[in-house]
């Protein structure tokens, strides 16, 4: 007797929606965090870097450096299984948020130093001319068009930290992913667990990528529109 | 003289050849009541399979981090009970113990090692069920095997009873996570993708209890003071080796080789090489012997991973 291939995606999200649902839902909010928490970091640590703040720029470097150059997945087994043995213990949720955060800001941080450090010497020196100082200059004429330039490198980051989600598996953080390959591990329904969890990351990538477009249009600047 | 005496004494032992020769000729042409009972043959026993005969070595699916049953040693190379009945079976097929090769396959692993071709038999402390029986085919069982609990020594868990309100990690898709899910809905279960992962969620207080087989915990709490097994068993089911659903020519010749390796008393042997001298009475119990067999739960019974204490 052979083993006859079935595909019923209608049966098994019947069965299994309320499951995976719970799963998107930390899906979403730690990549919300995360986001948040990436674009953050990327600005500030972005300044600090465009600007040569001493120490600040330095120590900024090297952790862009550690985090751009290793795997993130190593990164999340360091935070769970590694700090413990050297007493410091955080829970699944904290290091769901927590790495694809710092992660997200390693790349963001680079992103913006690149936008900030292209905008125009002539829009500075004019707001000195104005008698700007330099956290009013930062403020009022890096941070708004060095933002904008930073855009759409930031948007590949932050479609990054979403689909980086699905690497905390290991760490048995019951998020979209990780709740998908439960229920394959006991039903073997290997096509359907797949095809749904195809559907939704490119539904969901899909619409967090429009949305940030479209505030892009809205911030562009003048002269790009 | 003595030369007559030399032809003589040749020319018996020649004629006594000749006479022998003689005899034999002709016992062919009839039944002699004075020629040795002809012994039975023995049965022959099943081909080797036609993938494995032309490949010339066997790919098995073994455990990586479950020992004594499946792990790496400290040479790097794949040990354990369950690895050591892999280097019998090479043994079997081609007279070296070393035509065999190892892929790790985790609990949730072995399934689809076996329905997408990747192993020709797992063989990776795999406990038959009768909803896995759906998606696979099992050899006859080899081992028997039981789960048991294990708590930090100062735990108040005694047994499955006190589970409620408590953490318990396994390892997904094992019959310890169906029957957590199925009969304990006031218990937080964590699952992990390995062994490993589990016994570090356990060990980093991240759970109450590590629920798993009982051969592999025993080792953890012998090793471990600060942790014990408590005393009650549950889910008493048989490892099988776990073959590719139709492929009737594997599985007739592991259940051979499996019988041939119980009456040579073969399993014995390995428990001795793989678990410590304490152990091996109370788990030769569980192996198969040339006076000791065991099988599967009948089909007119709930598989007990359905059934809730």
């Amino acid at each position: 007797m052979t083993l006859a291939f079935t595909y019923d995606l209608g049966s098994y999200v019947a069965e299994n929606w309320e499951f995976l649902l719970k799963g998107l839902e930390r899906t979403l909010l730690v990549s919300a965090i995360a986001i948040v928490g990436a674009f953050v970091i990327g600005a500030v640590l972005g300044a600090a870097r465009a600007h040569h703040i001493p120490v600040l720029s330095q120590l900024a470097g090297v952790y862009v450096e550690i985090f751009r150059n290793t795997p993130i997945l190593v990164q999340i087994f360091f935070l769970y299984y590694a700090l413990p043995q050297v007493g410091i213990k955080l829970d699944a949720a904290t290091v769901a948020w927590l790495s694809v955060m710092v992660w997200g800001g390693a790349y963001n941080t680079e992103n913006f130093r690149a936008g900030f450090e292209a905008v125009a010497a002539r829009f500075r020196e004019a707001a000195s001319a104005l008698g700007f100082g330099k956290l009013a200059t930062f403020l009022n004429v890096t941070l708004p068009i060095g933002g904008r330039i930073a855009l759409p490198s930031s948007i590949n980051t932050y479609i990054a930290v979403l689909k980086n989600t699905a690497l905390l598996y290991p760490i048995a953080y019951e998020e979209l992913t990780t709740s998908a390959l439960q229920i394959n591990a006991l039903t073997l329904e290997t096509w359907e667990t797949f095809t749904v969890l195809g559907v939704v990351y490119l539904t969901l990538v899909w619409s967090l990528s429009a949305a940030i477009r479209l505030v892009e249009g809205r911030l562009a600047l003048p002269e790009t529109r | 003289m003595r030369r007559l005496l030399a032809v003589a004494v040749i020319a018996t032992f020649a004629l006594a050849a000749l006479a022998g020769l003689g005899m034999a000729a002709t016992s062919g042409a009839g039944p002699d009541a004075s020629a040795p009972t002809a012994t039975p043959k023995k049965p022959k026993l099943p081909p080797l399979p036609r993938e494995v005969r032309q490949r010339k070595r066997w790919i098995f699916g073994v455990k990586c981090d479950a020992p004594p049953f499946g792990y790496i040693n400290v040479r790097g190379e794949n040990a354990g009970f369950d690895v050591e009945i892999a280097h019998w079976f090479a043994r079997f097929a081609f007279g070296k113990p070393n035509r065999v090769s190892f892929v790790c396959t985790p609990t949730p692993a072995r399934e689809p090692a076996l329905t997408t071709g990747r192993v020709d038999a797992v063989i990776a402390t795999f406990t038959y069920t009768r909803d896995r029986d759906t998606r696979i085919d099992f050899s006859r069982a080899y081992y028997q095997a039981t789960g048991r609990l294990l708590v930090p020594n100062d735990s108040t868990i005694r047994s499955a009873g006190d589970l409620s309100g408590k953490t318990v990690v396994t390892t997904s898709g094992s019959i310890y996570d169906r029957w957590v899910r199925k009969c304990f809905t006031n218990t937080k279960l964590v699952v992990t993708d390995n062994f490993t992962n589990a016994l570090l969620t356990f060990n980093q207080k991240r759970a109450d209890t590590l629920m798993w087989d009982d051969t592999v915990l025993v080792g953890i709490a012998a090793a471990d003071r600060n942790t014990k097994l408590t005393n009650d068993t549950f889910l008493a089911l048989p490892y099988g080796i776990g073959i590719k659903q139709g492929n009737v020519a594997m599985k007739r010749w592991i259940d051979s080789r499996l019988e041939v390796m119980r009456k040579r008393d073969l399993f014995y042997t390995i428990l001795r090489n793989n678990i410590p001298t304490r152990f091996v009475a109370g788990f030769s119990r569980n192996i198969l012997r040339p006076k000791v067999t065991f099988g599967y739960p009948p089909a007119d019974r709930p598989s007990p991973e359905t059934v809730c204490p």
